[in-house]
């Protein structure tokens, strides 16, 4: 435990900063749970409540954003406090992206019809499980500054890789059943699709928080699981 | 990799009874800026005094462990002193130039290390002295005027121009910029750039931002003791020690 800033309008603004990085990684734990939920039931109510709720994580990053540049320019920071402020501009930006997938998936749920079967979803629904306890670690390993837990995540996205590719599957699979099917379906690949992007940004969060603590970028590329030809 | 200029060994100082350095084992490399730093007292200057030999001045200082420079003892007792600080350059932190004309602030070192005898040469001498510390265009009409006439940033050059002007192999700088404004500071950062091609640099200064910004290595000092040693972008994003992470940060209490 380190000790405390000589100046202490230093330590509440550090703090401050890294408050509110855990509160816009709770909203966007939210969205992204709300997000799935929608599409696995196909519940066309919830779509406006989500991109409402996106827009609160827009401006949290805004927030955060002046956060940091006010410290950067008051305070200077060196050593941990440089690596605190710079890895929470990098978190932040990745929380946005994750957002904006999510707002992305919400919208997907329009056109989807509601007797999608269950076959189609489970692969989906498993995914998004996967990815939701992902970004639940990470922000974990973040707060409790775990580095373990961080390079868990980073590993663990080998699995979203390998998940991805099997809903996406089912997916062409049930395409290739009735070309009828195909307006919705496209839609439901793009949703598999965000969740595996939503995944890569939670990796870049982990091999952020890593840094964070130790000081060091992890070595050797990531562990990649199958990938679908783009 | 470059070649160690200087290199101390279990260094103490003691100032009486009082001990100012201990053990302090430090290596400073060729053509490349170290920067000491550390809370007042903790013993960096007294180090870069051991350089030059300036401790020498205080009766009651006593130094033990060896300093080198290339191989040479500079504790030796029969070592010439004034060979030395011809060798090894001063700037101090308040810009000191002598009462006299800005020519003279400069050729008196060469002229009593017996460097350019003829009045050409001395001329020589001046005025590449005066452009490698940057502040020839700004005198070279004025060389008959005295140093004090100066502003405090270009006297500050001025003295490094009259470091210079004896073509040391050494620079010491103890806070050359904290009484300076940010451009004439930033002046001298330019400066140190481009002298450390051909001299090795050590500066003490008490703006972390500024070991970062003009320096390769870095040495914190506390309680006269070096505490950690290292490349600068190391000491300053990820350094080892907790105590050194407490100073940069702004947490020592």
């Amino acid at each position: 435990m380190s000790n405390e800033h000589t100046v202490k309008s230093y330590e509440e603004e550090l703090q401050f900063l890294k408050d509110s990085l855990i509160k816009m990684g709770s909203l966007t734990e939210s969205q992204l749970g709300d997000a799935m939920d929608a599409v696995i039931k196909v519940d066309k109510d919830s779509i406006d409540k989500i991109i409402k709720s996106d827009e609160e994580i827009n401006k949290f990053r805004s927030k955060i954003d002046t956060q940091i540049m006010n410290l950067l320019v008051k305070r200077a920071p060196m050593a941990i406090d440089l690596r605190e402020t710079i890895s929470s501009l990098k978190i932040s930006q990745d929380l946005e992206r994750i957002g904006d997938l999510s707002k992305s998936n919400a919208k997907k749920v329009k056109p989807l019809p509601l007797d999608l079967p269950d076959e189609l979803l489970g692969n989906l629904k498993r995914l998004g499980e996967l990815v939701m306890k992902q970004l639940n670690d990470v922000l974990d390993s973040y707060v409790n500054k775990n580095f373990d837990k961080a390079k868990e995540v980073w590993k663990k996205d080998e699995q979203v890789d390998d998940l991805t590719y099997i809903a996406m599957e089912s997916v062409i699979d049930f395409l290739s059943k009735d070309k009828k099917n195909l307006d919705f379906s496209t839609h439901l690949i793009f949703a598999t699709k965000n969740l595996e992007r939503a995944g890569d940004h939670i990796t870049n969060i982990a091999e952020t928080v890593c840094y964070l603590i130790k000081g060091e970028y992890l070595k050797g590329s990531r562990p990649k699981g199958k990938v679908i030809q783009e | 990799m470059s070649n160690v200029k200087i290199k101390s060994k279990n260094l103490n100082v003691y100032y009486g009874d009082k001990q100012a350095l201990f053990d302090v084992n430090l290596d400073l490399n060729e053509k490349e800026v170290t920067a000491l730093i550390g809370p007042s007292g903790c013993g960096k200057s007294t180090f870069i005094r051991c350089i030059n030999r300036m401790n020498d001045v205080i009766d009651i200082c006593k130094v033990t462990g060896n300093i080198e420079m290339d191989g040479m003892n500079i504790n030796d007792k029969d070592l010439d002193v004034v060979s030395l600080r011809e060798r090894v350059g001063m700037v101090f932190q308040k810009p000191n130039p002598f009462p006299k004309s800005i020519y003279d602030n400069i050729s008196y070192g060469p002229k009593i290390h017996g460097k350019g005898e003829t009045k050409s040469e001395l001329d020589q001498i001046v005025e590449n002295s005066l452009k490698k510390s940057a502040l020839w265009e700004e005198v070279k009409d004025r060389l008959d005027e005295p140093g004090t006439s100066l502003s405090g940033g270009q006297q500050q050059r001025l003295c490094i121009a009259r470091a210079i002007s004896v073509n040391p192999e050494v620079i010491l700088m103890d806070e050359p910029c904290s009484a300076l404004d940010p451009i004439a500071t930033a002046k001298i950062e330019e400066l140190i750039d481009e002298l450390k091609k051909t001299y090795t640099i050590v500066i003490v200064t008490h703006s972390m931002a500024q070991a970062v910004r003009v320096s390769q290595k870095t040495g914190f000092f506390h309680l006269g003791k070096l505490i950690e040693v290292g490349k600068t972008e190391k000491i300053f994003k990820n350094p080892d020690n907790k105590m050194t992470q407490d100073y940069i940060t702004g947490r020592f209490g």
